[in-house]
């Protein structure tokens, strides 16, 4: 006598899993089928709220309302925030006062950006370089005081996290030469998530020394953009129609505006994932049925044989569930994998994604992130399950209806 | 005190704006220990009948009444749990499940009982080894012969300890020697268990085993003694 004792625990579970085994090929197809559908899904979904998230933390954070810039340089002024291209555009300083001057402006500081020329006049690779005004600053001064906790001093430069990272400022109070000059490097800047990433700090004063000294191309009071804070009560898009009215020589970007241009892009992008994505999804519930109207005729006369042991209609439906959610589960939670991996991957293959100043998967607050990702991760299950389900509800609901005597007529021998 | 009250049971197939009728007007008693045998033509209506009292097929008229509850009133679940329960059915052909095992099959019944109760691998592994199957325990229906899987369908008739048992010609393809080892086991069964037997047969034999005999032809239930 063998005794080969087994314990398995027998049940629905495991007749569910002995049909699924029974046919692996089909099975395989399936799960096939709900992963690729839900890997789309994880794909769209992250590629769109990654970019729309970057772009409404990067104007948030940079904490202006208005961006003030020469006219022409609008894009090139978002281009370099959001997308940290470099960018040089210059204005006359003498328009700061102008722009303090109109009603609803509560504060306004500017910033002169400068290109790093390697070689040439220093030894620091390609970057931007930010001069900005410590007297009247409140874009840099917050991140500032987190990293060192001090305005700068004179011949100090601190860098942007990306800086930081690109030019292999590992060592902190490393000296640098910025067109002639000797810099101290004494700090990194924690994470904006804006172009200020890519950037290296000097003061305004540090700046004019340059100018003076004659080794930069730039001219004498001359800034790149004036960032403005309005009041608490006031418009921001009429404050702007303000500004742009009373000086021609400038162009206005209000904070929502910021990436305008990006998320319209984003918009096109979107429709055409959100037409692939139904018509996958409508492509899988067919698919989905006509396996499933196979597998139920197949099955009747087992069904049948179930149905007179004791199975009721909701034993049978319950049974053809398990199987389908079993089907879904694994093929939404491969999809999610394979989704996440391919976004991951291909981050660096779309320009949309890689021109954008924050590596997309870093932005801080870290659980408010994971949750996110979860959210999505569950969502996209729920609906590969559910698109899964859909598709065999209709077979399901057929065979359940028939009668045990008459679904086992016919082929009751089993089938070697 | 009489276990199934059947009183003018009719069943009509229609096929193709046809009708058959395969049952007709039948009144039937089988009382508690019962053993009765069920002879007749093919195609006289013994499968019909017993598919009925069985719940897998519902009369076009009549009543079954099973320990006071007339069986075609009731629902789905109700009934489900009824063959379930009271009833073990041992089909006219094979009727196992390919993907299960022969131990699986025959705990099958037990993944739809209501409730839980215990010992029925070990009472599942006692019958297959009183009817021969020790070694096949966890074999597939595939590698077993049309007797062997016969004697699987047995074992799992009996799993939920029913009161009575259909059995639509249960040695039908068996050798006399394991035939006559069924008719021991159900013999044995109906005296130290008291479950009921409805038997159907072709075999005279077995009929005459059998305490109780009647006849069926086009449909109607003749008596014999
Ligand atoms: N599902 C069905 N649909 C239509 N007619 C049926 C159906 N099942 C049985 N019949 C008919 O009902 C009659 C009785 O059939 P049944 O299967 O009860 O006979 P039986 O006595 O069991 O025969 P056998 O000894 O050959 O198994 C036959 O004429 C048969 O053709
Ligand atoms: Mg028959």
């Amino acid at each position: 006598m063998t005794t080969k004792t087994r314990p398995t625990k027998f049940g629905k579970l495991a007749v569910a899993l002995r049909n699924l085994k029974r046919n692996a090929f089909r099975t395989t197809v399936l799960v096939s089928a709900i992963a690729i559908l839900v890997a789309l899904l994880i794909f769209a979904t992250f590629f769109t709220v990654s970019v729309s998230a970057t772009i409404e933390k990067a104007s948030d954070r940079l904490g202006a309302d208005l961006l003030i810039v020469p006219v022409g340089a609008r894009d090139f002024a978002q281009e370099f925030l959001l997308e940290s291209k470099q960018k040089s555009f210059y204005m006359p300083k003498e328009i700061l006062p102008r722009v303090q001057e109109i009603e609803g402006i509560e504060s306004a500081t500017y910033q002169t950006y400068l290109e790093t020329i390697t070689g040439l006049c220093c030894d620091v690779a390609e970057a931007q370089i930010i001069a900005f005004d410590q007297d009247t600053d409140f874009i840099v001064k917050p991140w500032l005081q987190n990293s060192i906790g001090r305005a700068l001093g004179p011949g100090e430069a601190i860098a942007g996290i990306e800086t930081y990272e690109n030019l292999g400022l590992e060592l902190l109070e490393v000296e640098k030469t910025m067109f002639n000059k000797r810099f101290k490097i004494v700090g990194v800047l924690e994470r904006t998530g804006t172009g200020l990433d890519n950037a290296i700090f000097m003061t305004e004063t540090d700046l004019q020394e340059i100018v003076a000294g004659g080794s930069s191309p730039l001219k004498k009071d001359q800034i790149s953009i004036i960032f403005a804070k309005i009041g608490r009560d006031v418009d921001p898009y009429h404050v702007g129609l303000d500004v742009e009215g009373n000086i021609i020589e400038v162009d206005v970007v209000t904070r929502r505006e910021m990436g305008s241009e990006l998320l319209r892009k984003l918009s096109d992008i979107n429709k055409i994932f959100v037409l692939s994505t139904v018509m996958g999804a409508i492509l899988t519930v067919f698919l989905v049925w006509a396996i499933f109207s196979a597998i139920a005729n197949e099955r009747a006369s087992e069904i049948g044989i179930m149905r007179a042991v004791g199975a009721s209609e909701s034993h049978i439906v319950r049974l053809f569930i398990l199987e389908v959610v079993l089907v879904g589960v694994l093929g939404s939670l491969i999809g999610t994998a394979l989704g996440t991996y391919l976004f991951m991957s291909l981050t660096k293959s779309f320009a949309l994604l890689r021109d954008l100043s924050v590596p997309v998967l870093s932005f801080r607050p870290l659980p408010a992130y994971l949750l996110q990702q979860s959210v999505i991760g569950v969502a996209s299950i729920l609906v590969g399950t559910g698109i899964c389900i859909a598709g065999a509800l209709g077979p399901i609901n057929r065979i359940k209806r028939l009668e045990p005597h008459v679904s086992m007529k016919g082929s009751l021998l089993c089938r070697r | 005190m009489s276990q199934v009250e059947i009183s003018n049971l009719s069943k009509v197939y229609t096929v193709g704006g046809e009708e058959i009728i395969a049952v007709q007007n039948l009144s039937l008693t089988i009382e508690k220990g019962d053993l009765l045998a069920v002879v007749g033509h093919s195609g006289s209506g013994k499968t019909t009948l017993i598919s009925m009292i069985g719940g897998i097929l519902k009369p076009t008229s009549g009543s079954i009444v099973v320990d006071g509850t007339d069986i075609c009133k009731l629902d789905d679940a109700d009934l489900s749990e009824y063959r379930n329960r009271k009833i073990g059915f041992m089909f006219q052909f094979a009727s196992l499940l390919p993907v299960l095992t022969a131990m699986e099959n025959v705990l099958l019944p037990r993944i739809f009982a209501a409730e839980g109760g215990a010992n029925h691998h070990r009472r599942a592994e006692e019958y297959l080894d009183a009817l021969g199957l020790a070694d096949k325990r966890h074999a597939f229906p595939g590698e077993l012969s049309g007797g062997q899987q016969r004697r699987v369908a047995i074992a799992r008739a009996l799993i939920n300890e029913p009161r009575l048992i259909l059995a639509d010609e249960p040695t039908g393809d068996l050798d006399e020697e394991t035939e006559a080892d069924i008719l021991k086991l159900f013999h044995q069964l109906n005296r130290e268990k008291g479950i009921s037997f409805v038997i159907v047969t072709h075999s005279s034999e077995i009929a005459a085993e059998c305490r109780k005999r009647c006849r069926m032809s086009h449909g109607v239930l003749e008596h014999e003694v």
